[in-house]
C-alpha cells in the first residue's frame, strides 16, 4: 500500500519512467532525427544531392515505370507462407499504383500493390516499390539504404522489430508510460511555476540535475504530451484492433455503404479497360483547388483497380501550407478521366483527428517550426537523461554505504542508452562513407552492413560502459562518461570530415551554393562534437573535486 | 516513503491491474464508441478515431487509478467488468445494425 | 522576408515576455537587481506585461501562417522562450536588466 496519493504517483513516475525511460530516450532521439530524416537521406546517398521536383508527368514518365515494377526477392519470401502453392513468377493484377511526393524529398517514392493469386486470405497484397530521379525516370541503385527515412525513422517508431510487431507495442507501451510520467511529474512538483526559470548548475549535482530535468520538462510539457499522445493515436488501430477483430462485420458493412454512396467502386469489375490521361486528370484537379481558392502541388497520387472497368485516379493536395495532411481529394474514372466525386469538406472529428496526426507527421513546409521541434525533441531527451543522471546521483551513495550495486547498473545502462546511442549513429554515418558502393560477393548487401555497424556499435559501447562504470559501486563518477564524451567529439568531426573526403562536399560549397540539407548535417554533428568536447572537460573537472557531502535536506520529499 | 509495505506481489499486482484492467476498459470504450456513434449516424472512421482518442485517455487515467486507488480488487472489477460489459453492447449493437 | 521579420519578431516578443514574467517573482528580481525588493506595482505591471507580450507574439505568429501552424509555432516559442530565460538567468542575469531599465539604480 502507498501512504497517499502524491507517494503513489511519485513511485510510479520514478521506477516505470525508470523502466521504460532507457526506451523513450531512443524513440525521442530517433524521433528529433527524423524531423530532418530526407536531408540525412542526402547525406547518406549523395547520388541524389539535388533540389526536390514536383510530381512529374504520370503519362510520361511514371507509367512505364509503374508496368514495369515487380515485387522483389524479399516481399516475395514474405508473401510465399500465406499462399497456398507457389507464387506466380510475374504479378499481373495491380490493386493499386502509388506516388507520393514532399517540398523536402527530392526523389520520388512509388509503390504498387498487387492481387496475390492463391492467398488464403483474399485481401493478402504483395508490394513492389522503387525509388526514381524524377528529373529522368532513372531508378535509384537498389543498394542505397535511405539511413533517415528507412532506419532512423522507422527505429523510432518501432525499434525496427517487427516480428509480430513487438516493436511497435513496446514503443506504445512506453509512449502510454511518458504521459503517465508527465501527469505523475506535474503532480510531483510542487512548485511548478514558482521554479519555472529556475536553474542552479553551483548546486550539487543531485539539485542541479533536477532543476535541468524539471526545467525541460514543464518548459516543452504541451509539446512533449502532445507528441506521446498523437503517437499514440496514429497507431492506436494496431493497439486496439477492435474493427478488425469483433467489429469486422460493421467495418465490411461500412466500405460496401461508403463505395455505394461515393461511388468508388469496392472491388474490381473483371472487365479490362484501358487508362486514359492522367495527366489530364491531374491539371483538373489542381483547376478545381485553386478555383476553391486553394490552389497547391499534388501531394499523393493513386490509383485503384489498375487497368480495369471499375478503375478510379485519386489525386490529393500536398498538406504543405497547414498541418493536416495530403487532402481535398478529387477522384476520376480510370478509363474515360471523368468525375467522379470531390471530396467534401472534412467533419469536426475528422479536422482535429487530422490536426493531431499531421502534427506528429509534419509534412507542413516551415522551417522555423521544424527546428522549433528538434528543440523540443532534445529538451525530451533531456528531461529522461537529466532524470536517469538524479536517479544514480541519489541513490550511489547509499547503495555504495549498503554494497549493493543497483546504482551502478542503472548508469551503465543510462550510459549505453545515452552515449552509446550517439555512438552508434555516428559509427554508421561513418561507416555509410566508408563502405564501398557495391559490397563484394559474399558479403551482406551495403545498406545491411550499415545497420551492423549501427547495431554492433551500440553493443561496443554497452561492454565500455559496463567496463567503466564500476566507481559508481564505491559512489563515485563512472569514467565512461567522460570517454564517450570524447568518443562523440571524434566521430562528430570525423563524419563529416569523411563526407568531404568521399564527395568533395564541404561546408564552405554546401554553405556557399546553399545546399543546407548537407550543410545542416554537417553542422549539427559539429556543433555536437564541440558540445560534446565540453561535456567531457567538465567531467574532467568534477572528477578531481571532491565527492560532495550528502545533503539529508535535498533528498527529503522525494521517492 | 516506507518500502516496507510494498511488496513485490502487491506492486505486480497494481501493475496487472493497471494494465490488463485498463486495456480490457480501453478496448470496451473504442467498441461501443465505433458501434455507438456509428449507428447515432456518425461517419465510421470518425467514430473509430474519436473512440480511439478518447479511449487512450481513459487508459491513461485508469492506469493512473489503478495506483493510486485503496480499493483495488474494485477498480479491478470495474475495469474488467466494464470493457467486457462495453464489447457486448458493442456487439449487440452490430447485430441490429449488419 | 516580410513572414521572416514578423517570425522573428513573435519569437523575441515570447522571449521578452517571458523575461518579465520571470523578473516579476521574486528569486529572480532579485538574480537580475541585487537586494532591492521589488515593489508591489513594479510586479503587477510586469506581470501584465509579459502576458501582453505573449499574446503580441501570439497574433505575430498568426498574421504569418495558417492558425494550425501558428498555433504550434507559438507554443513552441513559449517552450524555446522558458528556457532561454532560465539559462539566462543562470549565467548572464545583468544581461536582464535591460527589460527593467525603467526601474532605476540597484540598492547594493
Amino acid at each position: 500500500m502507498f501512504p497517499n496519493f502524491r507517494h503513489s504517483m511519485a513511485w510510479l513516475h520514478t521506477w516505470f519512467g525508470l523502466a521504460l525511460g532507457m526506451v523513450l530516450m531512443v524513440v525521442f532521439f530517433f524521433g528529433t532525427l527524423s524531423v530532418f530524416d530526407r536531408e540525412i537521406d542526402r547525406w547518406a546517398i549523395p547520388d541524389t544531392r539535388y533540389e526536390p521536383q514536383p510530381m512529374p508527368s504520370f503519362d510520361k514518365m511514371l507509367r512505364p515505370i509503374f508496368e514495369d515494377m515487380q515485387p522483389d526477392a524479399a516481399a516475395r519470401a514474405m508473401t510465399a507462407p500465406l499462399v497456398d502453392g507457389p507464387l506466380p513468377a510475374h504479378f499481373d493484377t495491380p490493386r493499386s499504383w502509388g506516388a507520393y511526393t514532399t517540398h523536402r524529398d527530392p526523389v520520388l517514392l512509388l509503390f504498387a500493390g498487387y492481387e496475390v493469386p492463391g492467398a488464403k486470405d483474399h485481401e493478402t497484397a504483395i508490394w513492389a516499390n522503387r525509388t526514381v530521379d524524377p528529373r529522368s525516370g532513372v531508378a535509384l541503385p537498389t543498394d542505397r539504404l535511405k539511413v533517415g527515412s528507412e532506419f532512423f525513422y522507422p527505429l523510432h517508431y518501432s525499434l525496427t522489430l517487427d516480428w509480430k510487431n513487438v516493436g511497435y507495442w513496446i514503443v506504445g507501451f512506453s509512449a502510454l508510460m511518458m504521459l503517465m510520467a508527465l501527469v505523475t511529474g506535474v503532480i510531483m512538483h510542487r512548485k511548478i511555476f514558482r521554479e519555472l526559470f529556475t536553474f542552479r548548475p553551483k548546486k550539487n549535482t543531485q539539485r542541479s540535475m533536477l532543476d535541468l530535468h524539471n526545467l525541460t520538462g514543464v518548459a516543452a510539457l504541451p509539446f512533449h504530451f502532445f507528441f506521446a499522445f498523437t503517437g499514440l493515436v496514429i497507431f492506436a488501430y494496431i493497439y486496439f484492433p477492435v474493427t478488425h477483430t469483433q467489429l469486422t462485420p460493421l467495418h465490411d458493412h461500412h466500405e460496401m455503404m461508403e463505395a455505394k454512396e461515393t461511388g468508388l467502386p469496392h472491388d474490381r469489375a473483371g472487365v479490362p479497360a484501358p487508362l486514359a490521361s492522367v495527366d489530364a486528370m491531374v491539371l483538373e484537379a489542381q483547376r478545381r483547388w485553386a478555383a476553391k481558392g486553394m490552389a497547391g502541388d499534388v501531394g499523393y497520387l493513386n490509383l485503384t483497380h489498375v487497368g480495369d472497368a471499375n478503375g478510379y485516379v485519386s489525386v490529393y493536395r500536398a498538406g504543405t501550407d497547414r498541418v493536416q495532411l495530403a487532402g481535398e481529394g478529387i477522384h476520376f474514372k480510370a478509363s474515360t478521366g471523368e468525375l467522379l466525386r470531390e471530396d467534401p469538406p472534412p467533419t469536426v472529428v475528422a479536422r482535429i483527428n487530422e490536426f493531431l496526426t499531421g502534427l506528429h507527421l509534419q509534412h507542413f513546409k516551415h522551417w522555423l517550426l521544424r527546428w522549433f521541434y528538434v528543440l523540443g525533441g532534445l529538451a525530451g531527451c533531456a528531461c529522461i537523461a537529466t532524470g536517469l543522471f538524479f536517479f544514480v546521483e541519489k541513490r550511489k551513495r547509499q547503495h555504495a554505504k549498503a554494497g549493493t550495486s543497483g546504482a551502478r547498473v542503472v548508469d551503465a545502462l543510462a550510459v549505453t542508452v545515452v552515449t552509446g546511442m550517439l555512438v552508434a549513429t555516428l559509427c554508421m554515418l561513418i561507416a555509410n562513407r566508408l563502405l564501398p558502393d557495391t559490397m563484394p560477393d559474399g558479403w551482406a548487401p551495403r545498406g545491411l552492413m550499415e545497420k551492423y555497424f549501427f547495431w554492433g556499435a551500440w553493443v561496443v559501447a554497452g561492454l565500455h560502459a559496463w567496463l567503466r562504470t564500476a566507481q559508481v559501486a564505491e559512489g563515485r563518477l563512472a569514467p565512461a562518461w567522460r570517454e564517450q564524451c570524447l568518443a562523440i567529439a571524434a566521430l562528430a568531426v570525423a563524419a563529416p570530415v569523411l563526407n568531404w573526403i568521399t564527395t568533395g562536399d564541404h561546408l564552405l560549397r554546401t554553405i556557399g551554393s546553399g545546399y543546407w540539407p548537407v550543410a545542416g548535417a554537417d553542422l549539427f554533428m559539429l556543433t555536437g562534437a564541440v558540445l560534446a568536447a565540453l561535456a567531457a572537460r567538465r567531467l574532467q573537472r568534477k572528477a578531481r573535486s571532491p565527492v560532495a557531502v550528502k545533503n539529508p535536506a535535498l533528498e527529503a520529499g522525494h521517492a | 516513503m516506507t518500502a516496507s509495505t510494498l511488496t513485490p506481489r502487491h506492486i505486480a499486482s497494481r501493475t496487472a491491474v493497471a494494465l490488463l484492467g485498463g486495456y480490457a476498459f480501453t478496448w470496451g470504450i473504442v467498441a461501443l464508441g465505433v458501434a455507438g456513434l456509428y449507428a447515432a449516424g456518425m461517419e465510421f472512421h470518425d467514430a473509430e478515431h474519436l473512440s480511439y482518442i478518447i479511449g487512450l485517455l481513459v487508459f491513461l487515467t485508469a492506469f493512473l487509478v489503478a495506483f493510486a486507488t485503496r480499493a483495488l480488487g474494485r477498480t479491478a472489477l470495474v475495469l474488467v467488468g466494464g470493457g467486457a460489459l462495453m464489447s457486448a453492447v458493442a456487439w449487440w449493437l452490430q447485430s441490429l445494425l449488419v | 522576408m516580410h513572414d521572416a521579420v514578423s517570425l522573428l519578431l513573435a519569437v523575441l516578443a515570447c522571449v521578452i515576455g517571458m523575461g518579465w514574467l520571470a523578473l516579476s517573482m521574486d528569486v529572480h528580481w532579485k538574480q537580475v537587481r541585487g537586494n532591492t525588493p521589488c515593489a508591489p506595482a513594479t510586479v503587477s505591471t510586469l506581470r501584465l506585461a509579459g502576458a501582453a507580450a505573449l499574446l503580441a507574439s501570439l497574433l505575430l505568429c498568426l498574421s504569418v501562417d495558417s492558425p494550425s501552424i501558428a498555433t504550434l509555432v507559438w507554443f513552441m516559442a513559449l517552450a524555446g522562450s522558458t528556457m532561454a530565460i532560465a539559462f539566462t538567468l543562470t549565467w548572464r542575469a545583468s544581461t536582464l536588466k535591460m527589460l527593467v531599465f525603467w526601474t532605476g539604480q540597484d540598492a547594493r
